[in-house]
This record gives structure tokens, sequence and C-alpha cells, in this order.
């Protein structure tokens, strides 16, 4: 009980704290500022507390609750132990609260030295105490017995069979059973990318309601200025962690998922790129704010949006609504967490917009005196087109709800739509993203502008005649590469001159390259890769994409998985790449699990597809109804097929086939026996002693007419090579994939750079 | 001023029409084998696996073939371009998207939905007593 009443006494304490600040805020009566302050800070401790008594439960493999039994077992690794922490609906909103209070403490600190405590306070603590109230509702340290009265809990003597048992009322002879395993781990999720992925996602996720705290305190304060400069450590902090889980999920997605790729436009991925895209936007839009003046209503609006979207991409991936149109089978976690989804989002769109309007009149208008040719002007076009772009996306990841509205019948978006809403927005965001580095505040004078874009453009141009030299003949994709060019040259030309003086400025040239870098590689990776489907034999080498091939057999991995061996040979260079595949027995789910060797220049990416069983040797023949097929002097004639069904002894299905060969003539009768998914062939040996015959499979085709079949004809006199086992896989070669990896790391060193330099800004 | 903010209503406009279309285009109906057939474009049939039915993996084309029953009970044969899909056995349902050629429904994707195997289910709990 312990665990159920420590959530419901944080959510408690947090509440009130809320409550005295807003108290403190609307009566000016400093004397309970000291209560809110500590009531807050009781109820992180409180959230401390509580989630370290989950991992302590979980560690301790407590069957007891529900939420362990559904997510654990005893056999997990200890790292992977801290995965199911967060693998189920409660965890997983129980790591964000817990982020959001641990992140609250040094908010708090650094709110109250800057005098925005109470205000801020109001805001962040709303919504820490409705993270809360989430876990009140889906409470982790809920009891098995709680969930299954019926087959857990009896009264009485105490059955010889129940191995373990507490009692719930001793003096009534009350008790219940307790699970001794847990039902298992998803086994998606047991992987060691999913130990990080996950909470840095949700260290963003908490990131993302910092401005959106910020931006309503403001607005409630009437400060429409310097609370961008206070609040902008914190924003670029949020956009860097939240970007990092992000790429850290689209590399988890390539290494291990079998994607093919890191971006699969998956309704998961997407959820949390749309809100990172509106982040980025209001980086730059408050850049111009700080030269400028202007922009002030679209900050609020953009840092009031990071967050709702946050709670939108909650409410589509949480809520089952997505339902079956996802890759991702979602859970439904009822009704009620589907109303307080959409409760949260409408509460805190009240907040944040409420403000914004009640106080719209009174945010100055500042003369706006910038040209198109300004920095401010390239700056706010560029956040424009990232807004636009998270739109479209937003639009086609929330697909199955329009369509439900519209049409009635829920249906997704194929990934076509994303690529071509995409592309051209990503063509204006490089050529922006190198103006606006070029571009003057104010006015640049057309003589300044084309002296300085000269050389990029030059640059770019060679570049792009090397990248079609190379084989990337499209123009959309020559122009997307022009655009990713340009911003690479005119950053890397900026950062050039920076660094001969002031190297703390160095954070926007160096995160534009990063980007400049991935966006190359997206290209390269992405639109120019080779695939191919290849059955491998066993023991037998085969030639593809320029790579030697053999199968040689499976090897045993840990945890009862199995890798499958092939040798791969270049030239003079041989290597050895262990794709795996297996059946998880707790849900016969099919695991595939690609390799990849990692070379400079490209990846070779082996993806397994199926593992056909060895075959005897013998001749696959096509039948169709009423014709002759012939084959080695022999005749065949199909005549159709009868099918006996049986729930006992299973679901009979005889061919009807008549054989000629030299003067014999006969009718045979091949079977295949279904029993619940489970089948079996009988084959049948003809009179004259040449031949074995079996059915491989049989295509009862709408019209009786056209009905065919594939049979297996084995000559038994002349001797045949038996078909060995064939793996058949998929490789792929991804040229320049490094370039995504590479600008990533590039991406955050420059996200860094600019966070020390807000921070010291904001001092 | 008035010049920018026209340009925006512009952009908004010209984006709001660019992804209705792209989004009518893309989306994929679902309709019944028979509407599909009928239909000539990109469809998503729903429906469920017909165990009886023999199924067959082409290793060479890469193609993975099955018959299916959709929701008014018509069944019918689905070829997949690639692989069996990941927990086709215990799929309590599939949607095949793709195409209905010569009374074949060419599948360039198959979703399967399981039943919902996280959430308590009496099965496993007898497992683990």
């Amino acid at each position: 009980m312990l665990g159920q009443y420590l959530v419901y006494l944080t959510f408690t304490v947090s509440l009130l704290s809320t409550i005295f600040y807003w108290y403190v805020l609307q009566s000016k009566s400093i004397q309970f500022l000291n209560y809110a302050r500590n009531l807050f800070y009781i109820s992180v401790v409180g959230i401390i507390a509580f989630s370290s008594l989950l991992i302590y439960f979980i560690f301790t493999h407590q069957f007891q609750y529900n939420y362990i039994w559904g997510h654990s077992s005893t056999d997990l690794p200890l790292p992977l132990l801290f995965s199911t922490f967060y693998a189920g609906q409660e965890g997983s909103f129980n790591l964000w609260a817990l982020f959001t209070g641990i992140l609250g403490i040094p908010l708090l600190k650094y709110a109250i030295k800057r005098n925005y405590e109470i205000e801020l306070m109001v805001v962040f603590g709303s919504i820490f105490s409705v993270l809360l109230l989430f876990l009140v509702v889906k409470n982790p340290f809920t009891f098995i017995w709680d969930v299954f009265p019926k087959e857990l809990i009896g009264q009485g003597k105490i059955p010889s069979t129940v191995t373990k048992y507490i009692w719930l009322n001793q003096t009534e002879g009350i008790w219940a059973m307790v699970p001794v395993e847990g039902k298992g781990l998803n086994p998606l999720l047991q992987n060691y990318w999913m130990v990080i992925h996950p909470p840095i996602l949700f260290i963003g996720f908490t990131a993302m309601s910092i401005p959106f705290s910020y931006a309503v305190a403001a607005l409630i304060k009437r400060d429409f200025q310097s609370w961008i400069i206070i609040a902008k450590p914190w924003i670029v902090f949020g956009s860097m962690i939240l970007g990092c889980g992000i790429l850290l999920g689209g590399f988890w997605a390539y290494e291990t998922l079998g994607w093919g790729g890191f971006w699969g436009w998956d309704p998961v991925e997407n959820s949390s790129l749309v809100p990172w895209l509106v982040s980025v936007a209001s980086l730059h839009t408050m850049r111009s704010q700080k030269n400028t003046q202007g922009f002030i209503r679209t900050n609020f609006i953009l840092s009031i949006l990071c967050f709702l979207l946050v709670l939108y991409s909650t409410f589509l991936t949480r809520s089952g609504i997505l339902g079956e149109t996802s890759v991702h089978s979602f859970v439904t976690p009822g009704a009620f967490i589907y109303w307080l989804l959409l409760g949260t989002i409408l509460l805190f769109s009240t907040m944040g917009f409420g403000f914004l309007i009640k106080r719209w009149k009174e945010i100055p208008k500042p003369e706006s005196t910038y040209s198109i040719l300004s920095r401010e002007y390239s700056l706010f076009l560029g956040a424009s087109v990232l807004v636009i772009s998270s739109f479209f996306i937003l639009i086609g990841t929330s697909s199955p709800i329009i369509t439900t509205l519209m049409k009635g019948k829920a249906s997704a978006v194929e990934i076509n739509y994303y690529i071509q809403t995409v592309l051209p927005l990503a063509i204006a965001l490089g050529i922006l993203s190198g103006l606006g580095q070029i571009l003057w505040w104010k006015n640049t004078p057309i003589k300044t502008l084309s002296k300085k874009i000269f050389l990029p453009v030059i640059l770019s141009l060679i570049f792009t005649i090397v990248s079609y030299y190379f084989g990337a003949t499209e123009l959309a994709m020559l122009i997307l590469l022009f655009s990713s060019f340009f911003m690479l040259s005119v950053n890397l030309i900026v950062l050039w001159k920076i660094l001969k003086g002031k190297i703390y400025l160095a954070g926007s040239p160096i995160t534009h390259i990063g980007f400049s870098i991935m966006l190359i590689g997206f290209i390269t990776s992405a639109k120019y890769d080779s695939k191919q489907t290849i059955s491998l034999e066993e023991g037998k080498t085969i030639s593809a994409l320029g790579y030697n091939l053999t199968y040689v057999g499976y090897e045993p991995l840990e945890r009862n998985n199995y890798a499958f061996n092939i040798l791969v040979n270049q030239g003079e260079n041989n290597y050895t790449v262990l794709p795996t595949m297996f059946i998880n027995k707790q849900d016969n789910n099919i695991i595939r699990q690609p390799d990849i060797l990692n070379m400079l220049i490209k990846d070779f990416y082996v993806s397994p597809l199926s593992l056909e069983d060895g075959k005897a040797a013998g001749q696959e023949v096509d039948l169709v109804k009423n014709k002759i097929s012939t084959i080695n002097g022999v005749s065949l004639k199909y005549f159709g097929y009868t099918f006996v069904q049986n729930q006992k002894t299973g679901n009979e299905l005889t061919l009807s086939i008549e054989y000629k060969n030299k003067s014999v003539k006969e009718i045979i009768n091949p079977k295949m026996l279904n029993m619940k998914g489970e089948v079996s062939y009988s084959s049948v040996k003809t009179k004259d002693g040449e031949f074995d015959i079996s059915i491989i499979s049989v295509n009862p085709a709408k019209s009786e007419e056209q009905t065919t079949a594939k049979i297996l004809l084995t000559s038994l006199t002349s001797v045949q090579e038996p078909k060995k086992e064939t793996l058949i896989v998929e490789a792929t070669i991804k040229p320049l994939i490094i370039l995504v990896w590479f600008g990533t790391a590039i991406v955050m060193l420059g996200y860094l750079i600019t966070l020390f330099r807000r921070i010291k800004e904001s001092r | 001023m008035n010049f920018r903010f026209i340009l925006g209503i512009v952009v908004i406009v010209a984006s709001i029409i660019f992804a209705s279309i792209s989004f009518t285009e893309t989306n994929i109906e679902y309709m019944s084998f028979n509407e599909a057939l009928r239909a000539d474009k990109k469809a998503q049939v729903k429906g469920e696996w017909v165990k009886d039915k023999p199924v067959y993996f082409d290793p060479v084309k890469n193609s993975f073939s099955f018959y299916m029953k959709d929701d008014n009970e018509t069944e019918f044969q689905v070829i997949l371009e690639g692989a069996k899909p990941n927990n086709f056995e215990i799929a309590e349902s599939i949607v095949a998207k793709g195409k209905c050629s010569d009374n074949i429904f060419h599948a360039s994707s198959v979703l399967t939905k399981c039943p919902s195997k996280y959430e308590g289910n009496n099965e496993a709990l007898k497992n683990t007593i």
C-alpha cells in the first residue's frame, strides 16, 4: 500500500503547492510563499521516493504489483530491468513526471534569482500536478489482485496447488495468489538502445514544458521582452535533448529494428518530431526578437505550441486513437485516460492562449523597419517554413482522426505524403539557413549581398555538379543537394571568420553545418541506396551488389537466440555478418535484427527475411486445371481437388492428377492435411516406381476453371542433389550514411556551445 | 506591413491547399475486397487470415502468398511483395494495402493487429502463478 499512498500524497502536496503559489500571486501575501516553495520541494522528494520504490520492486521481482508482473520477468539482466520502469503506460508517465520534478528544482532556483518564481511556478506546478494525476489514475503500484480479483482472490483453506500467496485479511481468511513469474518485457524493448532512448526523449518532453511555463508566466507578469533572455537557455536545452532523443530513436531503428532506415515516418517518431521543429522555429524567432524587439506574439504562440504539441503527440500515441493504422500495436488504455488526455490538452490550451488573448492588445507593436533583405526577415521565413513542415507532418500523422471525422473510417497516409510535402520545404530551409547568416539586421545592400553570396554559390554549384557526376541525376534531388551545399558552405565561411575571434559565437554556424551534413547524408543513404533480395542456399556463394555472400549456417547466441552466419567477401576483404531472426516465446513474435558492415563511405546492411527449410530433390511443376503439363517425358493433367473439412482430424485437401509416362497411365491423389495450421503432406509413389509426387501448394482461385497447383516431382531412379536450407536476406548498400551520424554529432556540439552562450547571457 | 500580411495569408492558403491535395492523394481508403476489385486504385482491406488455405513464400520473387477473408466474408488470395509479416500467426486481424488485379490482391504492405498482449490477460496469468 505504501507505493499507492505515496503517489496520492505526492499529488496532493504538489496540487497544494500550486494553489499556494496561485494564492500568493492573487493576494500578493508573501508570507505564504515559503509554504508553496517547501511544498514543491516535498512533492519532488515524494516522486523521487516512489520512483525509487518502484525501481526497488522491479529489481526484487515483486509480481504482486500488476505493472511489474506485466512488464518484467526474473530472467532479465540488470540494464533491461531499468527498461521495465518505462515499458508500459503507467511507468512512462511516471518517468515523465519524475523528470519534471527533478528539473523543477534547478528551474525554481533559477527563477527565484530572476524574480520569476511565483508566476512560473503557478504554471509549472500545474503541469507537474496533472502528470501526477495521471499516476493517481494509472497507479504503477496497483496490486495484481485488484486487476484480477476473480482469478486470484480466495477465501478459506489454501489449495495445495497455490505456490505463493499473501493474506489480505487473515481473520476472515481472505488471501490472494501472487504470480511467481512476470509476463516479461516487450521483446522490441529488450535492447540496450532502449535503455537510454526513452529517458532522453522524456527529458526533452519535460523540457518543452519550460518555454510554455515561461511564456505564460511572462504574460501574467506583462513582461514581453526580457522573458526571452531568461527562458532561452531552457529552450536551447529542451530542443537539444529532444533532438538528441529523436536521433537516438532513429539510430535504434536503423541498427536493431531492421526498418532499413533511420526514419520510417511512424506516428511515434513523427509525434516527437513535430514539437521539436516548432522549438527550433522558436529559437530563431527569439533570436530576432532579441535584436529587433519585434515578433513578440510569434514567440508567445510558438512557446505555447511546443508544449501543446507534446501533449497532443502523447494523446495520439497513448490514447489508442491511431488504432490499427499504425505499425505499432498501441494498447487501448481505456476511455478514462483518453478523456483525461483530451482534458489536459484543453486545460493547457485555455491557459496558454487564454492569457495571450487577454494580453493581446497590451503587447506593443514595434515599428517594423526591416526590409526583405534582412536577417530578421529570413529568420522569420525560416521559422515559418519549420512551422509549416511541422503542420504538414502533424496533418499526416493525425490522418486516422481526420478521416474518421470526415468519412467515418480511419485510414493513414502513405509515406510518400511526407516526402512530397517536406521535400520542397527542406530546399527552402537550406537556402534560408545560408541567407540568414549572410544578411545584416534591418537591411542589406544588394552589393554586399552579391559579394558575400558569390563564393558559396560557386562552391555549391561545383559540389552539385560533382554529385551529378556520382549519380544524383534527379532534378529535385539536385536542387536539394544544392541548397544543402549552400547551407554548408555559407556556414563554413562564417565559422572560419568566427574561429579567428570569439569562439563562443560559433554555436549557430556549427549547428547549421551539422544539419547540412545530415541532409546530404539523408539524400545519399535513403535516396541513392541499392537494394536486392537474395536467396542464399547453404554453402553456395551468391554475388550481389558487388559482394560475394555465403550462408554457412547458424550459431547460438545468448538468451536462446540464433544468428545466421553469412560470410561476405569483396576482393581481398573477408567479413562475417550475423543477422538474427528468432521467434519470441512470449508472444510468437518474429524478431528480425539486421547486421551492418560499417564502412567509411557506405554501410552494407543485411536484413534477414525468412529461412526456408531444406527440400528433397525434385522438380517443381505448375499445374493448371484441365491442362496438361509435360516435364521430362512425363505428362500430368490436373483435374482439380477435393476439400474435406473436419474439426477433429483436420482439413484434408486431395488433388486428382492423371499421370502418363510412356505406356503407364494412372490417377494419383497426393494429399495435404491441415491440422489447426500445422500442415503435413503425404506423397504418392507412381505404379511404375519412377516418381514420387507431393503437393507444394494449391491455389483454389475464385473461378473453378482457373485453379492451379504446384507439385514436387521427384525421380526415384536418377539421383538428384537435395536442396539445402535457404536463407533469404535483403541486402542494401547505404552510401555515406556516416554523414547522418557525423552531422548529428556536430549538431549536438553546436547546441552545446549555444547553450553555454545563452546561460552566460541570462545572468 | 500590409504587403507582408497578404504574403503571409497567401503562403498559409497555399500550404493548406498543397497539404490537402497531397493528403487526399496519398490516403488509401478502406474497402471490402469486392469494392477494391472495382476501384482500380490503391486500397486497404481489413480481414482475417484463412488458416486452412495454403501459405507460400516465393524466395525468387520475394513474395508471400496467403488467403484472407474480409469483413463481408469474401475470400481472396493476397500476394505480398516481401516476406511474412511480423506477428502473422497470432494476428487477430490483418490490414492489406495494395491493388487488385485478376482476382488477386497484390499487397505492398500488410499490417497485423495483435491481441493486446501487454495488458493483463488471463492466459498469461495462469502460466505465471
